[in-house]
Formats: C-alpha cells, sequence, structure tokens
C-alpha cells in the first residue's frame, strides 16, 4: 500500500507515452486511406515507369481547419485549401474572373436576371455527376446555414430573389436589381454535392470524410488537426487541364528559411534579410509578391469632429512619410499606400491622383490655416508588436509638423472590438483583400453602408455617395471603370483616411521539384489557388 | 526568487489532513466550483468576442463577419442569452460531462484537449523528471563542494544558464543540432504520413522528434532546481542532526542521502508541485519554436480568438491538474516526512514555527 502513489505515478506517465503514440494513428485512419502501405508503394512504382517521377509537393503546414465550407478557421488560408476541394462557378486567373463550373453564362432584363450553364461531363470525387442541381441546392443550403467565406449579396433573401433549375445544366438567378458585383459574388460560391450535403443539419459540426467530397483538381485523403498536416492527391477525374501535381504535403515547419533550404519544403515565404541567399542559388526561383495586404491609418470622424475637417487630413497625408515607413518597417518588402486607396498593384488603380508627396512645411501651412485654438494631439490604437513600431514612426514623422500622437497598443481582439464600438481617435488597421472588387469604396467611405470593421464613423460626402452608388449599379466594365477612376480621384483629394504601405514580401520555390506557382489578379499568395497546381496554356 | 521560497502551500495542505475528510471534501468542491465560476467568467470579461474580427497579422487572410452575421453566430451558439442563463446551461453541461463545441476550432472541446494533451504531457513530465534529476544532482554536489572552485564554477553557470529564454535555447539548439548537424528533425512531433513496421519503429521516431524540445526545457527549468536543491542541502548541512550522524559514525553514502538529501528534498517537492499550473503554459515556448502540437499553443491560440468553450476547458484540465499535483505531493510528502503523518494541529503549529526559523 505505501508504495501506490509512486507507483500510480509512473503507470500514469506510461499510459501517457502510449497515448501519445496511439492517438495521431486513429486519427490518420478516420482521415483517409492509407498513404505510404505497401499496396500505395507498388502502385508508385507502376506509376513511376508509366511516367516520370510523380511529383510532390510540400509547404508549410499549420492547422486552418477541416476545409470544408463550414468548418475551416476564419482565419489563415483555410478557405483557399478548401477551394482546392470544391469548384465554383468562376474562377480566377492572372487577368481575371474566367469560366469555371459554368462554362458560359447570360445576363437578361438588364441585369435582373442570369443563367449560367453548367459543363457537362463533371464529376464529384466520389463518381456521382455534378448537376445545375447542385448548384441550386448549394446557394440555398448557405441561405440557411451561412459558411464561413461568404458574400452578403448572395445570401440575402431580398436581394437573390429566386433561384431556379432550367435544365440538368442550366441555373437561373433573379435579382431585385442589377449590380456589377453580382457575377463575382455568385461565381464565388463553393459548389456542394447535394446528394450528401442534403441530410446534414449542422454543417460545421460534419466531419467526416464525405463532407471533403468535392468536385476540384485534388482530394483530400488525410488531415491531423493536432499537427496540422494535410495530404492532399490529384483527382484522377478531374474535369479540368491536367492536374500538375500528384501529392500536395501541408507539413509542420519551425522555420521556414531552414525547412526550404534542408528541403523540408519546397516553397516558403522569405524575409528581405536572407533573401540574398536564395537569390544567389540557382536552385531557387524568387517570385515578388503584389500588394493586396495593407495598412490604414484610419480617421473617427464622429467621436472627433475636427478630423471632419479636409485640411487636417491633408497634413497628416503630407506629414507621414509612406516610404520611410516601407524602408524602416517593412524592409523594403512594401509598396507605399495610394492616397487613392486602391492598392497601385489593383488593375484598376489611377496613377494620376494627387500623391501628397512628403511635405511636413505644407503640413504646417495647413495647420496654420486652421483654427488657431486647435492644439493637435491624438491618441493612435495599434495592435501589437510591427504595429507599435508602425506607430512610433508615425509619433515621430508627425511631431515634425506639430501634431502630438498618444500611441496605445493592445491586442487585436481589444483593438477590434474598440473599432466595433467606435471608441477610437486614429486607429491602425491591417488587413488583405485590397485587390478585390474596388466596390470597398463604397463600404469603406459611404456613411450608411459602412460595414462596423471598415466603414469611416462621420464622413460624408455627396459626390463620393453618388459615384459609389452609380458605380455599384454600372454593369458595363469599362463605365464602370470610368467611375472608380473618378472616385480614386476624389478620394485623394479628400483623404477620409490613409493607406500606409501594401506588404510585397517574396515567396521563394524550388524550381526541380515544381514550378507551377502564379499569382491570379487580386491575390498576394501563389498557393492559395489551384490554378498554381494546373497544366496552364 | 528562489531563495524567498516558502513552502505555503504543503503546509496547508498537511494541515487539512488532519482533519475530519468530510469537511475537506465540502473545501474542494468549494474550490472547484469558484474555479469553474472563473472559467467561465474571465473568458467573457475581456474584450472582444469570438465572431468579431477583422484585422490580421501581416500576410494573413481573415473572414470579417458583418454585423448580421455576427448576431447570426451570437444566437447559434447561444451567447445572445443572459450571462446567468449561459452560466446555468455551462454548469447543466459540465454535470453531464460535456465541455462544449469550439467556435473556432469546431469540434468538441473534449477531442481537442485530448489530442493535444499527451503531447504536452510527454514533453512536460520528461522534462521535469530530468531537470530533477541533473538539478539534483548538480545541485547536491555543489552543496557538498559549498566554497570550493567547483561550486563557485556551477553556482555562476547555472545562475547564467537559468537566466537565459527557453526559446533561446532553442533556437539554438535547432539551428545546431537540427539545421547544422542534422541529428534532429527540424519539425513536428512525428514523421508525418509515414506508415510504421511496428508499434517501436514508431515509439522511436516519436522519442526522436521529442529530444530537442525536451532538451530546451530540461535546460531551461534545471538551473532553478539546481540552485534549491544547493541552498535547501546547505541549510541542512549544518543542522544538529547531521553532526549527530557523523557523530554515530554512520556511512557517508547514508550521511548524504539518507539524512541530508531527504530533508533537503521537501522544498522542491513542493516547489514541482507549485510548478505544475505553469508548466503547460511554460511549454508554449519550446512548442512554438519545434512547432509541436501541444496544449499550450492551443491555449494560446483559444485566448487569440477568443474561444470561450476552449478555453474553458482547458483552464478546466489545468485546474484539475494542479488540485490532482498537490494531492499527489501530499501523499508524497508523508512518505518523505513521517512527521507530517501523525503530527496534530498543536505540534503542526511548532513545526512550522521551527521552519520559519530554519529559513
Amino acid at each position: 500500500m505505501k508504495k501506490t502513489p509512486v507507483l500510480s505515478f509512473f503507470l500514469i506517465m506510461l499510459l501517457f507515452l502510449i497515448l501519445a503514440g496511439c492517438a495521431p494513428q486513429e486519427i490518420e485512419q478516420k482521415a483517409g486511406p492509407d498513404a505510404k502501405d505497401t499496396k500505395a508503394v507498388e502502385t508508385r512504382t507502376e506509376e513511376r515507369i508509366a511516367k516520370a517521377e510523380p511529383v510532390v509537393v510540400r509547404l508549410e503546414g499549420g492547422d486552418w481547419g477541416y476545409p470544408t465550407p463550414f468548418a475551416h478557421y476564419s482565419r489563415g488560408p483555410g478557405s483557399a485549401l478548401m477551394r482546392y476541394i470544391f469548384d465554383s462557378l468562376l474562377e480566377r486567373d492572372e487577368k481575371g474572373y474566367i469560366p469555371w463550373l459554368a462554362e458560359r453564362w447570360e445576363i437578361f432584363d438588364e441585369g435582373k436576371r442570369y443563367v449560367f450553364h453548367i459543363r457537362p461531363g463533371v464529376k464529384w470525387q466520389d463518381g456521382q455527376p455534378l448537376t445545375a442541381r447542385d448548384v441550386a441546392f448549394s446557394f440555398n443550403y448557405y441561405r440557411e446555414h451561412p459558411p464561413v467565406w461568404k458574400d452578403d449579396l448572395v445570401l440575402d433573401k431580398d436581394y437573390l430573389l429566386d433561384i431556379s433549375v432550367l435544365s440538368d445544366r442550366q441555373v437561373e438567378f433573379v435579382v431585385s436589381e442589377a449590380r456589377a458585383t453580382f457575377l463575382e459574388a455568385a461565381g464565388r460560391v463553393s459548389i456542394i454535392p447535394e446528394h450528401i450535403w442534403t441530410k446534414v443539419d449542422k454543417p460545421d459540426e460534419f466531419s467526416g470524410p464525405e463532407a471533403v467530397i468535392g468536385s476540384g483538381p485534388l482530394r483530400l485523403v488525410d488531415y491531423s488537426k493536432e499537427h496540422g498536416t494535410y495530404r492532399y492527391e490529384a483527382y484522377g477525374e478531374f474535369w479540368g487541364p491536367r492536374v500538375r501535381v500528384d501529392v500536395l504535403e501541408f507539413v509542420p515547419v519551425s522555420d521556414p528559411v531552414l525547412a526550404l533550404e534542408k528541403g523540408e519544403i519546397d516553397l516558403a515565404s522569405i524575409p528581405a534579410d536572407v533573401l540574398h541567399r536564395f537569390k544567389e542559388n540557382p536552385a531557387y526561383t524568387v517570385m515578388e509578391n503584389p500588394g493586396f495586404w495593407g495598412y490604414r491609418l484610419r480617421f473617427n470622424m464622429q467621436k472627433l469632429p475636427e478630423f471632419q475637417n479636409r485640411d487636417l487630413r491633408r497634413a497628416f497625408a503630407y506629414t507621414i512619410n509612406r516610404e520611410e515607413l516601407v524602408e524602416k518597417i517593412a524592409r523594403g518588402e512594401a509598396i507605399p499606400g495610394n492616397p487613392g486607396i486602391l492598392s497601385p498593384h489593383h488593375r484598376w488603380y489611377n496613377p494620376q491622383v494627387p500623391q501628397y508627396e512628403h511635405n511636413s512645411e505644407k503640413a504646417r501651412e495647413l495647420l496654420a490655416g486652421l483654427n488657431a485654438n486647435l492644439k493637435p494631439a491624438y491618441e493612435l490604437l495599434v495592435g501589437g508588436d510591427r504595429e507599435v513600431r508602425i506607430g512610433e514612426l508615425l509619433k515621430e514623422q508627425l511631431s515634425q509638423a506639430g501634431i502630438e500622437l498618444r500611441v496605445t497598443s493592445v491586442d487585436m481582439k481589444t483593438r477590434d472590438a474598440r473599432i466595433a464600438e467606435g471608441n477610437y481617435q486614429l486607429v491602425l488597421v491591417g488587413h488583405g483583400g485590397w485587390g478585390q472588387d474596388p466596390d470597398y469604396l463604397r463600404t469603406r467611405f459611404v456613411g450608411a453602408e459602412g460595414d462596423w470593421f471598415s466603414g469611416t464613423p462621420g464622413y460624408a460626402n455627396p459626390e463620393v455617395d453618388r459615384l459609389a452608388q452609380e458605380q455599384l449599379k454600372e454593369t458595363n466594365e469599362s463605365r464602370r471603370k470610368e467611375l472608380i477612376f473618378r472616385l480614386q480621384q476624389l478620394l485623394a483629394e479628400d483623404v477620409p483616411e490613409i493607406p500606409l504601405f501594401l506588404t510585397t514580401g517574396h515567396t521563394v520555390f524550388r524550381h526541380e521539384s515544381y514550378d507551377g506557382w502564379m499569382h491570379v489578379f487580386d491575390h498576394h499568395a501563389p498557393t492559395h489557388n489551384k490554378l498554381s497546381y494546373l497544366e496552364r496554356e | 526568487m528562489i531563495f524567498s521560497f516558502r513552502p505555503l502551500a504543503n503546509l496547508e495542505f498537511v494541515d487539512m489532513s488532519v482533519k475530519k475528510s468530510w469537511p475537506r471534501a465540502i473545501e474542494y468542491l468549494l474550490t472547484f466550483l469558484v474555479i469553474i465560476t472563473l472559467n467561465f467568467s474571465l473568458p467573457r470579461l475581456m474584450p472582444g468576442d469570438p465572431f468579431l474580427h477583422l484585422s490580421g497579422e501581416a500576410g494573413e487572410i481573415v473572414e470579417a463577419y458583418t454585423e448580421e452575421q455576427r448576431r447570426y453566430f451570437l444566437e447559434y451558439y447561444g451567447l445572445d442569452r443572459p450571462l446567468l442563463e449561459q452560466y446555468w446551461n455551462y454548469l447543466g453541461e459540465l454535470a453531464r460531462g460535456n465541455l462544449g463545441f469550439s467556435y473556432y476550432y469546431k469540434e468538441p472541446v473534449v477531442n481537442l484537449i485530448a489530442r493535444r494533451l499527451p503531447w504536452t504531457l510527454l514533453l512536460v513530465t520528461s522534462a521535469t523528471l530530468f531537470s530533477l534529476l541533473f538539478g539534483v544532482l548538480l545541485g547536491s554536489f555543489s552543496a557538498w563542494r559549498r566554497g570550493r572552485w567547483q561550486d563557485r564554477f556551477l553556482y555562476l553557470f547555472m545562475v547564467v544558464f537559468g537566466e537565459i529564454p527557453a526559446f533561446l535555447i532553442g533556437l539554438v539548439l535547432l539551428i545546431f543540432l537540427a539545421a547544422g548537424l542534422g541529428l534532429f528533425p527540424l519539425a513536428g512531433a512525428m514523421t508525418h504520413f509515414a506508415r510504421y513496421a511496428s508499434f517501436w519503429e514508431k515509439l522511436k521516431d516519436i522519442l526522436h522528434h521529442a529530444v530537442l524540445p525536451v532538451l530546451t526545457l530540461t535546460l531551461a527549468r534545471t538551473g532553478g532546481i539546481y540552485l534549491l536543491v544547493r541552498n535547501s542541502l546547505g541549510t541542512v548541512l549544518t543542522r544538529d542532526f547531521m553532526c549527530t550522524a557523523r557523530a554515530k559514525g554512520l556511512a557517508e553514502f547514508r550521511i548524504r542521502y539518507r539524512h541530508a538529501l531527504r530533508n533537503a528534498l521537501l522544498p522542491l517537492v513542493t516547489r514541482i508541485a507549485l510548478q505544475m499550473g505553469t508548466m503547460v503554459g511554460g511549454a508554449v515556448l519550446a512548442e512554438n519554436v519545434f512547432a509541436y502540437p501541444g496544449l499550450g499553443r492551443l491555449m494560446r491560440d483559444a485566448v487569440f480568438v477568443r474561444d470561450y468553450p476552449l478555453l474553458q476547458g482547458i483552464f478546466l484540465v489545468l485546474a484539475m491538474g494542479v488540485m490532482g499535483a498537490n494531492l499527489c505531493v501530499d501523499l508524497l510528502y508523508r512518505r518523505l516526512d513521517p512527521r507530517t503523518k501523525t503530527v496534530n494541529v498543536g505540534d503542526m503549529k511548532n513545526w512550522q514555527d521551527s521552519a520559519a526559523e530554519d529559513r
């Protein structure tokens, strides 16, 4: 009896060791078919004989959730991993949207009725045919059970009035009014198989192998949540271009630079300090990413009405040296923000707008013309780490024009909560999506339509409102582009916020392992699109 | 820090052990209730909620929810109901053994914890055992050589080493042993997508992956234990009963290990028990460096995304771990120090006073 506690302690330890050994195995079995058993090795050998070495690509892993439209996480590339499996009506390439599951579409009644023609011969990864019924089902299902990624427009029953299946290959959408953004919004919805999901009541808890059956080029064969690993294999009966990658694996990585050099992964984002090592090595190709991820300085004109004065905001624009931010904070791996808001890499970027070259004198003059009692001293709310450094540099720069800044750093969630409450004077926010449809100019700057997260409280400019509404209804692309150009001009003159810089950075890959990496027209990471794994013309 | 150590916790436990068992059970129950109430309220006191986010770290994609979507999720997970109702629901579910469903990870909390806990325990228990072994060996060596060059050298070395943060040790090990010499894997807890011929092969692979994280944590923790043992044994060596033992002509080995070390270990046991609560959090540093799938990382991420059910679950497991560790120490203490078994409350007081004088 005396020895019981000691004995039990060691027994418990032994149990944990065994548990540690056993737990992942169960999950692997649940997650998918064999990976490297003898049968698979035999098949692979046969394949090797039939064709060249199989193409196995390894990337930096991490847990971003089970890749279904409902279970991937809201942070990180989970939606991209889901899109490897699930197709949508349209897809994106280097230039814009391209036909995908919909081989073509027609627009009737001045943009109020859409008919999509579904590609023939598309099969789900379980062999069932994909038809227009699946498309209609997906849209209806998402209305009842919102997925993680969604566009309000396609979930809004007051806007998308009717979805009907005209035939096995035709689906029709009726909307309440013409909107330029509907085609893309509908085109990006991931299509799920009716025969599987119709039985599912709680899609976020649905996690069996059936949940990851899509029609895309890659199928998931293994996933481990705690290790953050994914294994995809090419789907042999994919309807589209040849899949160039046979196996795609996401594995845990401690340090991407070391892992790339040691051959544990085939592609990584490499910081500027060590980039030269890869540039000089002929085994690697270095790609510069487009700047679609950026930091904005936002004014709360509701809480602090003095920000409604355009000259005060312009004084900020003249004082802030965006080039210096690029050099000192992003180590040169960024492009300065555009006063016209859209990223300079955006396909509809207007280069003619006022640029507010750094000029403290000009800022002082503007400030001198303001109310003599104004003592410009403000609180700038920032998140952690890098944002604190940006805040400190802004503080130093603005002090040159006599604007005093108090930098308050909180954790990201707290900052986001304070934005939602409107409890800030100036706030620094970083996020992606700067390459997407320019309708974000409307949601950021049209008072009544601003989202809680991106709107500009207290800002009102009737001309901006008018142009923003007009572009939304304009379905002719060149006329809409012209409106967006005018909107950028207006916003650059008005400075309702200051885009500071957009990070670019470098993606380095070992071309001998795989060389198909490409950027789609509106996104910064080449691994976040399925076209990178497909044969291109 | 080490020198101001006071073994209060175990004294309280000893004190409790002499009372009748039913009030003690009530004390446990009350402690448990307080803990789960704190577990419930602390995450909800943090600013922000699980569905309110818009920004990311550089390059990170974030799917922000609109106000409508946020309301939908708050309703879906019952977060729109009054706090008291949520609390009762939580207690009810807990009574049925249900820890809830994670908002962010979209999986039952029990599964999430059960898959990660073994990995953290593997790291933490091995690192604790190794650091205990080295700490006690080196600490007692130093105490016996007190004042001589061996002691001075070890002391300096350990003080300096003990102050290096775990992640830095980890990085150095990673760069030299894993990347440079290629002796160990760079990351993870096992080789992925591999099939093992036998259980032993798998065990070997897992242990191979665990070497560097365990070494990191061991190196980071040995310093503290060394200092404690050195100091505690140093005090014991000057006590009268050591003189008595020598006068009795006992063998040196028996004096050192049976009489001196055993008495010096008491504060160490308490220290290890008190550390149990911080161990999972402490492991996060090594887990980060080596991309190791532990509970520490999960806890950090759960705080970051404000995943209430997961936070409640992890805190509960940690709290139960600490309470369990205290119980273990209580039992161990009785073995190490027979006085605590038969002592009554009055004697306890005297004992505490004399212990205080010793310090």
